[in-house]
């Protein structure tokens, strides 16, 4: 019995993360976005604006529910609470630290390629129940784009997989870092198994996966809708795009769905390509960095910052670039990314065949 | 009854009961949404058939290609042609509905037949395989097996499904192009 309560503690800590997260992330994005235009962001709730994103949800939480006369009440009511729950899912398979993963199932990353696919379902759900051409018009670009790019992104990661023979996230993880059961190799040449850190990462063993992981960190802005890939929500047309007419607890849960759903591609990017938990500290001769920065807590604090790291550079991204134009966005995804993704898939190949 | 038996009949009731609602329900869309429940339900009793790749297999398919490209032509289409399909008069036998009801009906004759006939706690391939030990392994290598077959035994239709997909791919190429404007 004591097994089931614990995956009940770890549900409602991954859910406290989360939450934690995007009140993190939401202060995070407007002190970011107000230092990149040279404005100041919040500064009057609290020391620095610090309590702004609490004042913020108590306003939220004492909104009216508001549901347009013309909605499908039943489509506009489940909409939000499936598009965060798909989200959400995914983290069940995401390992924290050696030996540290909510659910350690064999074919973790197709899992979480596949509950990504059902927020989908849930934007169309939204735009079709709000009963809005704003909203219908933000859910089909969405879907066609999260559609689109899943297919170089799919392709990024099917690279990877080559390379590390394994669907199983935390023996990904294991395979790039001194606690390695194969040989790890820097380019291919270098035996580094026992020197680990920064040099034994995904992106190092195999060069041609740093190529792979732009691509996925490209395509993996689009599947959150982020900018420039945010012409589901483009304010300057669509109002809001398919969150147009959601109010209070509602629009929250959408946010804290985007929130989450940046967090979670960064963290799988990081998993694959820049070496999940491991330490990026090398072991110099008898100075071994990396044997005494890796463990438990350090899995966590590691894993933490890179995830954090890459969350930065898509806010960065989000407030330098300018939305990109409907046939720029499918031009991009088809005739560059998904290419360069399949060319990276058969370098793979070769690479696990021949260098390996 | 343990954990097992009673999710499978949990799993297995919302199975049935969403697949009701969506033959039943008058509003189109609520009944593609239902089907995304149906679906779900059927993955959760794959995973406990231990059919973990199928199950997820099934989600990726259906619920994000197949679903989504529903509501996609659902929601390209025009009012009318929806308005007509809401609005048909729904009473249980009529002669619109004869075909269908035959249909349902001889498969329903066929599906009895097969539960009743099988014998399911001894079939002699089951057996046969047994006691050959030809069997996979619950351990979490399905997936290795399913690959390893997939690209020797079964190379031949993988490829043969391939190339129809690319088929399928061309003809809607060509389809969606714009014809050439003769002069």
């Amino acid at each position: 019995m004591n097994f089931y309560i614990t995956y009940f503690i770890v549900a409602a800590g991954l859910f406290a993360f989360v939450g934690l997260f995007t009140m993190f992330g939401v202060y995070a994005e407007r002190k970011v976005s107000a230092f990149i235009q040279n404005r100041l962001g919040p500064t009057e709730t609290g020391k620095f604006g610090t309590l702004q994103v609490l004042a913020d949800m108590i306003k939220m939480v004492q909104k009216e529910l508001i549901i347009p006369a013309a909605a499908d009440k039943v489509l506009f009511l489940a909409a939000p609470a499936i598009i965060f729950i798909a989200v959400y899912l995914g983290f069940a398979a995401l390992p924290w630290a050696p030996g540290l993963v909510p659910a350690n199932i064999n074919i973790g990353l197709y899992y979480i390629f596949a509950i990504i696919s059902i927020e989908t379902l849930g934007i169309l759900m939204a735009g079709w129940g709000s009963n809005n051409k704003y909203s219908i018009l933000g859910a089909m670009r969405s879907a066609a784009q999260i559609i689109s790019y899943e297919i170089p992104a799919g392709f990024a990661l099917i690279s990877v997989v080559m390379v590390a023979q394994t669907l199983n996230l935390q023996d990904i993880a294991m395979l790039q870092g001194i606690l390695s059961p194969e040989k790890a190799k820097f380019f291919g040449f270098w035996d580094v198994s026992a020197i680990g850190g920064i040099l034994s990462w995904n992106v190092f063993q195999a060069p041609h996966l740093l190529v792979a992981f732009v691509i996925y960190f490209i395509a993996s802005l689009a599947e959150s809708n982020r900018a420039p890939f945010d012409i589901p929500e483009a304010e300057s047309e669509l109002v809001a795009g398919f969150h147009t007419e959601f109010t209070g607890l509602q629009f929250a849960l959408v946010f804290l769905a985007e929130y989450s759903m940046m967090f979670l591609v960064s963290m799988v990017g990081v998993i694959l390509f820049l070496g999940a938990w491991n330490t990026p500290l090398p072991n110099i001769g008898s100075v071994t960095l990396a044997s005494w920065t890796t463990g438990t807590a350090w899995g966590i604090i590691w894993i933490l910052v890179k995830t954090l790291l890459l969350v930065g550079v898509q806010m960065w991204i989000r407030w330098t670039l300018p939305r990109l134009r409907v046939d720029q966005l499918m031009n991009l995804c088809w005739k560059v990314l998904t290419p360069l993704a399949f060319a990276c898939m058969l370098i793979s190949g070769i690479w696990r065949l021949w260098v390996m | 009854m343990n954990l097992v038996q009673i999710l499978f009949y949990l799993m297995a009731f919302i199975t049935l009961g969403s697949a009701l609602v969506v033959a039943i329900s008058q509003n189109l869309v609520r009944s593609i949404f239902m089907f995304f429940v149906t679906l779900f339900g059927l993955a959760g009793l794959y995973v406990l058939a231990l059919a973990d790749f199928v199950a997820v297999t099934q989600i990726v398919i259906y619920v994000g290609g197949i679903l989504v490209l529903i509501l996609f032509a659902f929601m390209l289409s025009g009012k009318e042609a929806l308005a007509t399909a809401e609005q048909q008069t729904n009473r249980f036998i009529s002669l619109n509905n004869l075909p269908a009801f035959l249909l349902a009906a001889l498969f329903l004759v066929v599906m009895l037949n097969v539960v009743f006939k099988a014998d399911l706690n001894n079939l002699q391939w089951v057996k046969a395989a047994i006691e050959t030990k030809n069997v996979v392994p619950v351990d979490g290598t399905g997936i290795n097996s399913i690959g390893v077959n997939l690209m020797t035994r079964y190379l031949l239709p993988f490829e043969a499904i391939s190339v129809l997909l690319m088929i399928a791919l061309v003809g809607a190429a060509h389809l969606s192009r714009k014809e050439a404007i003769k002069t």
